[in-house]
């Protein structure tokens, strides 16, 4: 069922005037009745479960904000390029790639998001894929190095040119669209990781034997003395640290006295055993990660705690909410301020 | 065709001169290393700004401007990376090829050493390849991951590591990590033996222009609209914001109080507010940071002095940087800089840990900020295991720390492993180059 080629796009388009729609009114407490039933909203409801004072207005709010604030400018600045004032260097003729490096008005986003299109393609269909460009042929290795390779004509070309329509789409893509695929990427990557270094979940694994397996090692005399760079080194168990690795040699100097509380079990400390060569060579050489792969998402950790909120006038904690509009003032002061202009808008 | 092919298979010399750029989103850093002499970078506004006089500077131009209110920005780079290369090409066409450019170079007898942020697009990269080749036409190329430069200096020096002077300087640095916090984004970048690990490189979309915004949010519904004074806000953030290392408490001394009520520490300021008077672009062009004269109203002052607008910042100053420590503060879900330089760490083995937390070397302008290392030290034992030695450290000049380890670089025999001449270029196509850029050095034994 390739959908004959079709790709489901979600609308990310807000409005700013308000919709309408009958919903049952069931009082305060929450009921099943307003559970959505779009598997979609189910799942979005889920990710949001530490804001819980959090309604779909507030998230809409909150995502217009950061949009506001990773903006360059409040206002879009365009500036046209000055005419040179000697007009001293001689205008040569471009090359075609060049022309087109200079003509295209992309921004980041729009980059982003053919990358994204190009990606989400190559997934779903990867024949129609890889006849489009040999490039993309796996999304595991987002470097496209070895794609542009077999195209000779570069990937700048392509993705402008054939994957422009695909792409314009895609630039209206909802966000959660986004987030599901690097939801999906995210799950991609942590198989992925693994079978590249070949030798490398055995090699962990025997790590994480070793770790639970204690290491008797004699505690570096003085914990004050700064580290040497590469690993905690003088112990009598040369074994755990291959002193023969290549990549990163063994301390040369010699260790730091011994101090009599050293064979103290209760002082002794834990050195982690240190990678193999093979393992160091396996990270060194390992491909970069795509752009959102390698953006920084909340583990378990952070979800955990509940979010800080702030006044919204003083920027003290915010402590009482405003009955109209949910914003978090701190006190009867902030909140006069507050009323003055509150305006609960739809949309807002 | 022939010729060239010829050429190469003699061998043409490498070229003397080569130009380091650190192409930031807000400025570049550019200089000249020939042979072992380096001369230190220029700082160059990677800007096109137009004033309200509808004037434009171009570049370094702009230090000319007298005005900065509602001045207009265009930037080449967004988010680190350079988009718009019609506007690229135009600032370093100013800065570097013109006959009367500040800092001239002929790029067929140059070669370009030009840092890229981690993580870039495809296409972008290939961008950038083609334009150095076929628009500018250097010699020799080679761009590098920004924060592995890093690697290519004296680490120790940094932490001030007690050492014999015998002792030989790793170049580059065994096991290093480096967090680089910019103007677009914060990456945590590390390294073993000058080779990034590129598994482990994570990203926070928190820099300075993301808290250049909300300071000028904030000051815009405290005290008067600011949104089109972006450029006045950058400098003021640059200069008045500070990492607090009790938040709480700083919170709370900066606190008004109930209705009515006006606690002491707000009066007095507690240490922790600042008076800024904002240029008038009359007699100052720049703003000016004076401390806090508790007792005297605002109002009374404004009397006093009718021509100066002054701004009282109080916890604007530490609420900003809190960002890179608390993302969640503005909605944005994404971990702050401790945990984020954890998340990095899980992925690497655990032998690794000791020797990556024990290095951790901030470059960035953001590590300018007062309290930034000693914060985010902080916060790391807070996670690490008790018998990792955490050492954080910032170069002397965190900004122009990336500039001068590729300058480093630029004289050390691995460029010569890793640049890839115009020649070359022509002969393998783009595809060739990206590859091996992105393979980068091999790893020896």
């Amino acid at each position: 069922m390739n959908n004959f080629g079709v790709i489901e796009v979600a609308s990310t388009a807000t409005k700013n005037t308000p919709g309408w729609a009958y919903v049952p009114d069931t009082g305060p407490a929450l009921s099943a009745a307003l559970q959505p039933a779009n598997r979609k909203r189910v799942a979005r409801k889920q990710t949001t479960l530490s804001f819980s004072d959090l309604s779909a207005r507030e998230e809409t709010r909150i995502r217009k904000d950061l949009e506001a604030l990773d903006r360059d400018s409040h206002k879009d600045a365009n500036i046209a390029i000055p005419p040179r004032p000697g007009g001293s260097r001689v205008q040569n003729k471009h090359t075609p790639n060049v022309r087109k490096i200079l003509q295209s008005q992309k921004t980041f986003a729009n980059h982003l998001d053919d990358y994204q299109a190009m990606l989400a393609l190559a997934e779903s269909n990867p024949g129609a894929a890889a006849a489009m460009n040999a490039a993309v042929a796996k999304p595991s290795t987002p470097t496209t190095a070895a794609s542009k390779s077999a195209s000779p004509a570069p990937t700048a070309a392509s993705a402008g040119g054939s994957k422009r329509s695909a792409a314009a789409a895609k630039r209206a893509a909802a966000k959660e669209k986004q987030e599901q695929e690097k939801e999906k990427k995210k799950a991609r990557r942590t198989p992925k990781a693994e079978p590249e270094p070949e030798a490398e979940p055995q090699l962990q694994q025997q790590q994480s034997q070793d770790d639970q397996t204690d290491i008797e090692m004699p505690d570096a005399a003085a914990p004050t003395e700064p580290m040497p760079t590469s690993a905690p080194e003088p112990n009598p168990q040369p074994s755990t640290y291959p002193r023969e690795s290549l990549i990163l040699p063994a301390y040369a100097k010699p260790p730091p006295q011994t101090h009599p509380g050293d064979a103290d079990p209760l002082l002794v400390s834990h050195v982690p055993p240190f990678p193999s060569d093979d393992e160091l060579r396996a990270l060194m050489t390992a491909p970069p990660l795509s752009y959102l792969e390698a953006r920084a998402e909340w583990g378990d950790e952070e979800g955990r705690y509940p979010v800080r909120v702030f006044c919204a006038v003083c920027g003290y904690w915010g402590r009482v909410k405003c009955m109209k509009c949910g914003t978090r003032v701190c006190a009867l002061e902030c909140l006069e301020a507050h009323r003055e202009e509150c305006v609960s808008r739809y949309g807002l | 065709m022939a010729a060239s092919r010829k050429s190469r298979a003699a061998g043409p010399p490498a070229p003397s001169t080569t130009l380091v750029l650190d192409n930031g989103a807000n400025t570049i850093k550019a200089g000249f290393v020939t042979g072992d002499k380096t001369d230190g970078p220029r700082i160059i506004p990677n800007c096109l700004a137009r004033d309200r006089h509808r004037k434009t500077y171009v570049g370094s131009e702009l230090e000319k401007c007298r005005d900065f209110g509602e001045i207009a920005l265009r930037r080449p780079v967004e988010k680190g990376f350079v988009v718009s290369w019609e506007a690229q090409k135009e600032i370093w066409d100013r800065e570097f090829f013109d006959d009367k450019a500040p800092q001239r170079c002929d790029p067929s007898e140059t070669r370009l050493v030009l840092t890229e942020q981690p993580n870039a697009l495809p296409a972008l990269q290939t961008h950038c390849d083609q334009m150095v080749f076929e628009e500018f036409g250097f010699a020799s190329y080679f761009r590098g991951v920004g924060p592995a430069f890093n690697a290519y200096q004296d680490i120790q020096a940094i932490f001030h590591t007690p050492r014999t002077p015998d002792t030989p300087v790793d170049v580059p640095a065994e096991v290093i990590l480096v967090i680089d916090s910019g103007y677009s984004h914060t990456t945590v970048t590390p390294m073993v033996q000058g080779r990034p690990l590129h598994q482990a490189i994570r990203r926070l979309d928190v820099g300075g222009r993301l808290m250049t915004n909300y300071l000028t949010r904030l000051l815009s519904v405290r005290h008067f609209d600011m949104r089109n004074e972006t450029f006045i806000a950058n400098e003021m953030r640059e200069s008045v914001c500070y990492v607090s290392l009790d938040f709480k408490g700083d919170l709370e001394k900066t606190w008004k109080g109930t209705r009515g009520e006006r606690r002491d520490d707000y009066l007095s300021g507690a240490g922790i507010a600042r008076d800024y008077v904002l240029p008038d672009s009359h007699t100052t062009f720049h703003g000016v940071v004076r401390d806090y004269e508790p007792g005297v109203s605002a109002r009374a002052r404004k009397a006093a002095v009718s021509t100066e607008d002054i701004l009282t910042l109080r916890n604007e100053r530490f609420v900003v940087p809190e960002l890179l420590f608390n993302p969640s503060d503005i909605g944005l879900r994404q971990p702050g800089l401790a945990d984020l330089v954890m998340q990095s760490l899980s992925v690497l083995p655990i032998g690794l840990w000791p020797g990556l937390l024990a290095n951790i070397v901030v470059v960035g302008g953001n590590a300018k900020l007062d309290n930034f290392i000693q914060r985010l030290q902080m916060e790391l034992l807070e996670r690490v295991p008790d018998e990792c030695v955490v050492r954080v450290a910032r170069p002397e000049d965190p900004i122009i720390s990336t500039w001068v380890g590729a300058a480093n670089f630029a004289r050390h025999e691995h460029v010569e492993r890793l640049a890839v001449t115009k020649q070359e270029y022509e002969e393998h196509g783009a595809g060739w180059v990206t590859r091996k850029f992105a393979a980068g050095l091999p790893v020896e034994p």
